[in-house]
C-alpha cells in the first residue's frame, strides 16, 4: 500500500507498559499510521529521524494503526 | 470411555493452506494421540469443519473458516458434549480464528484484543469482554505460522508435544528473568514471588540481546520488556524513563539455544502475538520461534499490556500467578486458567487495564502437557494404594476433582464479579473538579477522559455479598488520562482514576505509564 502524508511525533499507546513517542504519518485526510521500518527498531529506529517535519511517500505493509514500510522517499 | 482431551482444528483451512503437506500433519496428529494414550489420556481430534463430527458433537459445521460466532458455537458443542480435561486449539488464527473483543482501555492504540478466553468460558459468542469474566475450561493454543504453507513447523510442535517429558521442579528453578531496566524493581519483585530470588535478573540496557547459550538454556523464562504489533524483537529501556528502546531480546537469536520443555512467561505489549512472517521481512515472532525450538508452552499477550509504574500489577500479576502454577505441578492449560483465576479474584470490579489483561493474556502449547511432576503424598507409596490404583503415583480422580473445582471457581466468578462498561456521560461536576485539581497539582496536561458503569451480575447479591448490594449502586469509574513533564524533560503519560459510589468519591489512584 502507498500512502502519502506529513511526518509527526507523538505519543502513542499511551498508559499502557509500551507508551512512547514514535512518528506517525498524518493523511490529508486526517488518518494517521505509525511509521515503522521493515526490520528496524519498532519503538525507536534512528534511521528515521530525518523524516519528522517532512511530508513523505512510503510504500508497506499497513495493519493496525500503523504502516510498516519498504520503501519511502521525501516529497518536494 | 470418557474423552480427557479434545484437539479442534479446521482440517478444511490446513488443507488450503498445507495442500499435499496435510498427510504429514494428519500423522503427527495420530502420533500425539498415541503419545496421550501411553500416558493414559483418551484424545479425540474433531475438525469442526467436518459435518460427521459436528454431528457427533451435536453441534454445526463450521461454514467459513473467519466466522467466530460459528466457531465459538463449535467450540461450546464439543465442550459441552465431550466434557474434556483438555481443549487443545490446532492451528494459528487462519485455522481457527481468535476471538474479537472491544477494547475496554479504548484509545491506547488497539482497535480490539483478539482473544482465546471465551474459548474458555461456557458464555456465549459476544465481543464485550465484560461477559467473560466466569472462564472454566483448560484451554491452549498449538498454532502453526499465520500464512505458513510448509507442514514442517506445524509437524515440529506436534512432536515436541507428543514426546514431552515431564521433569523435577529443580530443573524450572534456575530461570533467565528480562526486564527493560526501567522496570527493574518490579521485574525482580516479580521474580522473587516466582523463584525466590531475583539475583540473575538481566536488564537491557546495558546487556541483550545476545543471551548467553547457558542464560538461554535455563528451562523458565520470564520477560518483562516492551513489545511491538509483528516484531520480533522485544526491547528494553534505560532507567532514566528516555526515549531509548535498545534490543533486549530476538527471535533470530533463538534458534538452537531453547532447551526442551522451556516455559515462558511474557508480559510484553503483542509478546504473544501471532502474525504473518510475511510482514516481518519472513521472521516469525518470539513465540512462535520459542516453540519451534522446544519450548513447550509460552503465556504472554495478543496487544498493548498494562503494569504499574511501581510494584505488582495487572500483566506481572498474571504471568507469576501462571509460573506459580507451572512450578507447582499444573499442566500448562490448568495454569493459564488458574492465573486468570487469581487475576480476575483480586478485585471486586475489573477497571478498563484489568479487563483488558484478563482478555488479552493466553496459552500457546499444548494443554495438557505438565512440564513439572507434582510432589505425591507419602500414602501413594503404600501397598494398599499402588493396589488400588495400579501404580499411579496419583489418580485420575485427583484431576476430575481439580477440574470441578476450577469449574465452581470460574462459575463464582462469573456470578460475583464486576466490570466496568464505558459510558457516554461525562463524570459529575464534582468529580471533574477533583480530577482537575489532581492534574494541576500533579502537573498533569490533559489528553483524555472516560466514563464507566461499574456493573455486577444479578447473582453478586447472594448470602453477605447482599450487604454491598447496596454499595455496588451506582459506582462508576472516571479516567483521564494526561501527560507530565518530569525534570528530566521526559514526558511521562498519568492515568489518575476514581471511583465513585452514590456521588461519593471512595477511592482515587493515580497510575504512571510504564
Amino acid at each position: 500500500m502507498t500512502l502519502q502524508g506529513r511526518v509527526v511525533r507523538k505519543r502513542v499507546s499511551i498508559g499502557s507498559k509500551s507508551e512512547h513517542e514514535a512518528l506517525v504519518l498524518v493523511t490529508s485526510e486526517g488518518e494517521e499510521y505509525q511509521l515503522r521500518r521493515q526490520g528496524g527498531n519498532a519503538f525507536r529506529d534512528p534511521e528515521l529521524d530525518g523524516l519528522e517535519g517532512k511530508s513523505i511517500e512510503c510504500e508497506g505493509i499497513v495493519r493496525s494503526g500503523q504502516i510498516i514500510m519498504t520503501r519511502w522517499g521525501v516529497l518536494e | 470411555m470418557a474423552t480427557n482431551k479434545v484437539i479442534v482444528t479446521n482440517l478444511s483451512a490446513l488443507q488450503l493452506k498445507y495442500s499435499a503437506g496435510l498427510p504429514r500433519i494428519r500423522d503427527a496428529i495420530k502420533r500425539s494421540i498415541a503419545a496421550d494414550k501411553k500416558r493414559g489420556l483418551t484424545t479425540l481430534l474433531v475438525a469442526i469443519d467436518s459435518a460427521a463430527d459436528m454431528r457427533a458433537a451435536k453441534g454445526v459445521p463450521v461454514a467459513a473458516v473467519s466466522d467466530q460466532r460459528q466457531v465459538k458455537a463449535a467450540l461450546d458443542a464439543v465442550w459441552t458434549t465431550y466434557a474434556p480435561d483438555y481443549l487443545m486449539i490446532l492451528g494459528a488464527p487462519d485455522v481457527i480464528p481468535m476471538q474479537t473483543l472491544r477494547n475496554p482501555a479504548r484509545g491506547d492504540g488497539d482497535e480490539n484484543v483478539p482473544s482465546d478466553l471465551p474459548y474458555a468460558c461456557a458464555a456465549p459468542y459476544g465481543t464485550d469482554p465484560a461477559a467473560f469474566l466466569g472462564p472454566t475450561r483448560v484451554v491452549g493454543r498449538l498454532p502453526d505460522l499465520i500464512g505458513g504453507s510448509n507442514p514442517a513447523y506445524l509437524v515440529s510442535l506436534l512432536g515436541t508435544a507428543a514426546r514431552y517429558k515431564m521433569r523435577t521442579r529443580a530443573d524450572y528453578q534456575g530461570y533467565l528473568g528480562l526486564s527493560a531496566e526501567v522496570w527493574e524493581a518490579s521485574t525482580a519483585l516479580s521474580l522473587s514471588k516466582v523463584f525466590g530470588a531475583s539475583n540473575a535478573l538481566q536488564t537491557t540496557p546495558p546487556r541483550g540481546p545476545n543471551w548467553s547459550a547457558a542464560q538461554l538454556a535455563f528451562r523458565a523464562h520470564f520477560i518483562n520488556c516492551h513489545g511491538a504489533d509483528a516484531s520480533p524483537e522485544y526491547y528494553g529501556q534505560p532507567a532514566s524513563g528516555k526515549e531509548q528502546y535498545p534490543v533486549a531480546h530476538q527471535a533470530a537469536r533463538l534458534k538452537s539455544k531453547v532447551s526442551n520443555g522451556t516455559v515462558i512467561a511474557a508480559e510484553c505489549c503483542y509478546g504473544a502475538q501471532l502474525y504473518d512472517p510475511a510482514d516481518s521481512a519472513g521472521q516469525a515472532g518470539i513465540c512462535s520461534t520459542y516453540l519451534a525450538d522446544g519450548a513447550y508452552g509460552f503465556f504472554g499477550s495478543t496487544t498493548i499490556a498494562y503494569g504499574p509504574s511501581e510494584g505488582n500489577g495487572q500483566a506481572d500479576l498474571i504471568c507469576q500467578f501462571f509460573l506459580n502454577s507451572v512450578l507447582d505441578g499444573a499442566s500448562l492449560g490448568r495454569a493459564a486458567l488458574e492465573a486468570r483465576h487469581r487475576f480476575a479474584a483480586l478485585y471486586t470490579h475489573l477497571d478498563p487495564t484489568d479487563l483488558k489483561t484478563l482478555a488479552q493474556f493466553y496459552l500457546l502449547g499444548d494443554p495438557s502437557i505438565q512440564p513439572v511432576s507434582g510432589v505425591p503424598h507419602a500414602l501413594s507409596r503404600s501397598k494398599a494404594f499402588k493396589s488400588t490404583f495400579k501404580g499411579a503415583k496419583s489418580t485420575l480422580g485427583a484431576r476430575a476433582f481439580r477440574r470441578e473445582r476450577l469449574a465452581r471457581t470460574g462459575a463464582n466468578l462469573e456470578q460475583s464479579l464486576g466490570a466496568v462498561r464505558p459510558v457516554h456521560d461525562r463524570a459529575p461536576s464534582h468529580v471533574t473538579r477533583v480530577l482537575n485539581a489532581a492534574a494541576k497539582e500533579s502537573r498533569i496536561k490533559e489528553l483524555a477522559r472516560q466514563s464507566y458503569a461499574v456493573a455486577f451480575p444479578e447473582s453478586a447479591v447472594r448470602g453477605d455479598l447482599k450487604q454491598f448490594a447496596a454499595l455496588r449502586r451506582g459506582r462508576s469509574v472516571h479516567l483521564l488520562l494526561g501527560e507530565k513533564f518530569a525534570h528530566d524533560k521526559v514526558k511521562r503519560v498519568v492515568a489518575l482514576v476514581a471511583t465513585v459510589q452514590d456521588g461519593t468519591i471512595v477511592h482515587m489512584r493515580r497510575v504512571h505509564s510504564r
